[in-house]
């Protein structure tokens, strides 16, 4: 069969959409900025420096933790708690980092045990904090949205308790490589970020857990009485959320080389769920795209760097964000996207017509 | 007797077919004419373009002789044509009352007057010999009671033609009898009634008229006395059905090995005890009323729902079956009654819905490549005669005998030692439901033993080595297939074991 270049599919494809959204916004920063796309070396730190670079760096927590949310979204559910578990992740980093509270070490490299466990012991206590939604969810048929608004209402709590409401900073050379480092030229977040996608890519499409996955999303009933065990699908998937939730809060504390239990990862269950949706994975579940949350991920860092880099006021910048969103949104409904698609439709009518 | 609806030369065109081809069509005053044909035929676009969901490219409607162009469904019954369709469209969550009354709620100073929405709907019911409380959910009746309701709907909204669209596809026998007894009571107040069904029997029971379709044309219209069920079908299909009517039941020699063998099984609810065997090759029915326990036998089978006592022995082995898992691993097969809540994954592909099982069974760290997939629902696409341009087609855009293939291909694809088929043949036509027939019977042939449960007893005699029937949750008689006649298993249904 020939494979044929087909115009009217691709434009009701969403995340075609989403692609063309992004060029959009960034066609705009470039109409006002032409420097916006300049990129420059700094041999300093070895890094690459741009707009562009910025956006991409800055939209690894999102990206990360949308990971997971695409797949919680394909089994039908949300899962609230991924901006409480970067809270955890870095309180429980920098409780092994503190150096402040031990008065005679002046500040600088110092762990009160192996990096290996500053890493792994926050990654592991996300896992299971997402092992903990998804058995709610599995085991106790309770809905996404309610298991997992116990860990965020609770999750920032736990934060609070285990720095003892304290905000800790470090100086932690190897510690600092992970939000602020490089690696080929590139910044570190941005690594991680690919090494996660693909990672997530290739485990839900090379196996067939994402088939499994949309088979359940679209109908639970029928999955499980195709055999696949339904329950092990959702634990899987939420404790690799609360994971990924680990990782990005690794990113966030090493940014900042501190822990704030009341603001990291503010809202970031929000943005996870934007990022999912406008890269046209629906909310009822099913089908869903992991390019596509890649996009909106950056769709949505975009619009910050927008305001940030055009000097916006600060308070109009919320409502910046949502107008832009709610375009994007609008132009991949399906009346919308339905009228395009008509329209190559007939236009490849018409050149079929004349080349015959 | 007069004419109270007239459709001349009704034309539809969807790109790339003419679904109707300048069809006539009249219903008078006082009559129920059944609407015939195959899935494809164009029942349904007929019905469409009269209720307004399809706009008609050609022709003319009139109503009482005046012509009518209904541009929405909300116009047509406000014409007082109303439509029951085959899937319940009703809220689940209001009460049997608010259902009928829903969007046309009278008021009484300014508010629902809810005393007489529950009055007149008690009234209505009452009407259809049904005390039941109205005020209760809907979805705490049978679906024959939900059936009910919306007809109560439908005829409350002082309806002149009432169209009813496989009405009778999850309903029993008796539920069946009060639906006719309903349909003829409408019937002497006036009613002009459409009735589509694929049951050639109830055509025969309960219609004045009929009329066939086939491939979008009029092959004619007839009186039911004027046409033998043979005629009635061979004109459907436009072929002789000798097909249907030589099926041959499955060999199975003395000797056979017992494939399945399960043995006071049972738990508290659903099943109280129950011991079924199966032979290699075998087929076995299972007869008997809704809710008799058949289904939940079937599913306890498999391991949908768990047995809490008994044993079940797979080809001389012993097996624990707790999950669907566990069934499939054994390699047991179950095609569920409600394809479209249990078996059907909609938004996935055909290829993706055929590979399911398969890939379950070996479990997703294992899958199978693209192209294993793409050969394996072709292959089975081949062989059953699934009808779609390719295998990644939305396997929820198929029609419901294709549909039912499809479920079909994704356990023929686990080369089961047993399939058991849940009313496979429910809500499809007559040439599908022979060609599902055909595949049951050709699986037997090759060692497959298969469990048929139907509502259709002349299906279950037709092909069954034994039927097993069952009622109020228990297995009451097991007969063999060869010599029996329905009226034997009516009787054991109504009376118990002899």
């Amino acid at each position: 069969m020939k494979k044929t270049f087909d115009l009217s599919s691709l434009m009701q494809s969403k995340v075609t959409w989403a692609v063309i959204a992004e060029l959009l916004i960034l066609l705009v920063c470039f109409a006002i900025r032409p420097d916006f796309f300049s990129i420059s070396y700094q041999p300093s730190t070895g890094m690459l420096y741009g707009s562009l670079i910025d956006i991409v760096n800055r939209s690894a927590e999102i990206t990360i933790i949308a990971m997971g949310m695409t797949l919680v979204i394909a089994l039908g559910g949300t899962d609230l708690s991924v901006g409480a578990l970067v809270a955890v992740a870095g309180a429980i980093a920098l409780k092994f980092l503190r150096w402040d509270v031990l008065q005679y070490h002046p500040p600088g490299d110092y762990t009160v045990c192996s990096y290996a466990l500053v890493l792994g012991v926050p990654l592991v206590v996300c896992a299971l904090m997402g092992l903990f939604n998804g058995f709610l969810v599995a085991k106790g048929g309770i809905q996404p949205i309610i298991a997992t608004l116990i860990l965020m209402v609770c999750g920032r709590g736990v934060a609070q308790i285990l720095t003892d409401g304290k905000q800790f900073t470090t100086g932690y050379t190897p510690f600092r490589v992970i939000g602020q480092g490089s690696f080929l030229y590139l910044p570190m977040p941005i690594i991680i970020t690919l090494v996660v996608v693909l990672a997530v890519a290739l485990f839900t499409r090379r196996t067939a857990f994402g088939a499994f996955v949309e088979s359940v999303g679209v109908n639970p009933s029928a999955s499980r009485l195709s055999g696949i065990k339904a329950g092990t699908v959702i634990l899987i998937v939420f404790a690799l959320t609360g994971l990924l939730s680990g990782i990005a809060g690794l990113i966030y504390s090493s940014r900042i080389m501190s822990n704030d239990s009341n603001n990291a990862g503010l809202n970031f269950e929000m943005d996870a769920i934007l990022a999912v949706v406008i890269g046209g994975t629906n909310m009822a579940g099913g089908r869903f795209s992991l390019a596509g949350t890649v996009v909106g991920s950056l769709i949505i860092r975009t619009i910050v760097t927008f305001v940030y880099y055009f000097g916006i006021v600060a308070e109009a910048t919320m409502a910046f964000k949502a107008l832009i969103i709610a375009v994007v949104i609008v132009l991949q409904s399906e009346p919308v996207r339905e009228y395009f698609a008509k329209r190559a439709r007939a236009r490849a009518r018409l050149n079929g017509g004349a080349a015959a | 007797m007069s004419e109270l609806l007239e459709m001349r030369g009704i034309t539809m065109q969807f790109p790339g077919v003419k679904a109707l081809d300048g069809v006539d069509f009249t219903l008078r005053a006082g009559e129920i004419h059944s609407l015939l044909g195959e899935n494809g035929a164009g029942k349904s676009t007929l019905i469409k373009c009269l209720t307004g969901v399809n706009r008609m490219d050609a022709g003319t409607i009139r109503l009482d002789g005046e012509e009518i162009r209904p541009a929405s469904p909300q116009q047509a019954i406000a014409l007082g044509i109303s439509t029951v369709f085959q899937e319940v469209n009703l809220c689940p969550n209001l009460t049997v009352a608010e259902n009928i009354f829903v969007g046309r709620q009278p008021m009484k100073h300014g508010q629902i007057d809810w005393k007489t929405i529950n009055r007149r709907a008690a009234e209505l019911m009452a009407r259809f010999h049904l005390d039941i409380d109205v005020t209760r959910p809907l979805s705490y009746y049978s679906t024959a009671i939900q059936q009910m309701t919306s007809i109560a709907r439908a005829v409350d909204i002082q309806a002149k033609v009432l169209i009813l669209d496989e009405p009778t596809s999850s309903l029993d026998e008796n539920e069946v009898q009060l639906l006719f007894n309903v349909m003829r009571e409408l019937r002497e107040q006036g009613l002009g009634i459409i009735f589509i069904t694929h049951f050639l029997d109830q055509i025969y029971a309960v219609s004045d008229r009929m009329t066939i379709l086939r491939n979008g044309h009029l092959v004619g219209t007839w009186g039911v006395s004027e046409l033998s069920k043979v005629e009635l079908v061979t004109k459907m299909v436009g072929k002789d059905m000798d097909v249907i009517f030589n099926l041959k039941r499955a060999d199975v020699p003395g000797d056979a090995p017992y494939m399945l063998k399960a043995e006071h099984i049972g738990d508290t609810e659903h099943i109280r005890d129950i011991s079924v065997s199966l032979k290699k090759g075998e087929l076995v029915g299972f007869a008997g009323l809704l809710g008799s326990g058949r289904t939940e036998t079937a599913e306890m089978l498999f391991g949908a729902s768990r047995a809490t006592k008994g044993s079940i022995t797979l080809d001389g082995e012993d097996v624990t079956l707790r999950q669907p898992f566990d069934a499939i691993r054994a390699q047991i097969a179950f095609c569920p009654e409600d394809r479209k809540r249990d078996g059907i994954i909609g938004d996935l592909s055909i290829r993706e819905n055929i590979m399911l099982a398969v890939q379950s069974r070996q479990g997703f760290m294992h899958p199978m490549s693209r192209q294993e997939q793409t050969e394996l629902a072709n292959q089975y696409i081949r062989v059953l005669g699934i009808a779609t341009p390719d295998c990644e087609k939305k396997a929820g855009e198929l029609s419901g005998g294709n549909q039912q293939k499809v479920i079909l291909a994704r356990w023929m694809a686990t080369q089961p030692k047993v399939l058991i088929l849940d009313e496979p043949t429910r809500g499809i036509d007559i040439g599908a439901k022979a060609e599902i027939q055909r595949l049951m019977l050709e699986m037997c042939g090759g060692g497959v033993s298969v469990i048929f449960i139907s509502s259709e007893l002349d299906e279950i005699i037709r092909c069954s080595n034994r039927v097993v029937v069952m009622r109020d949750r228990e297995k009451v008689a097991e007969v063999d297939g060869e010599g029996c006649t329905q009226q034997d298993i009516l009787k054991i249904i109504a009376e118990g074991a002899a």
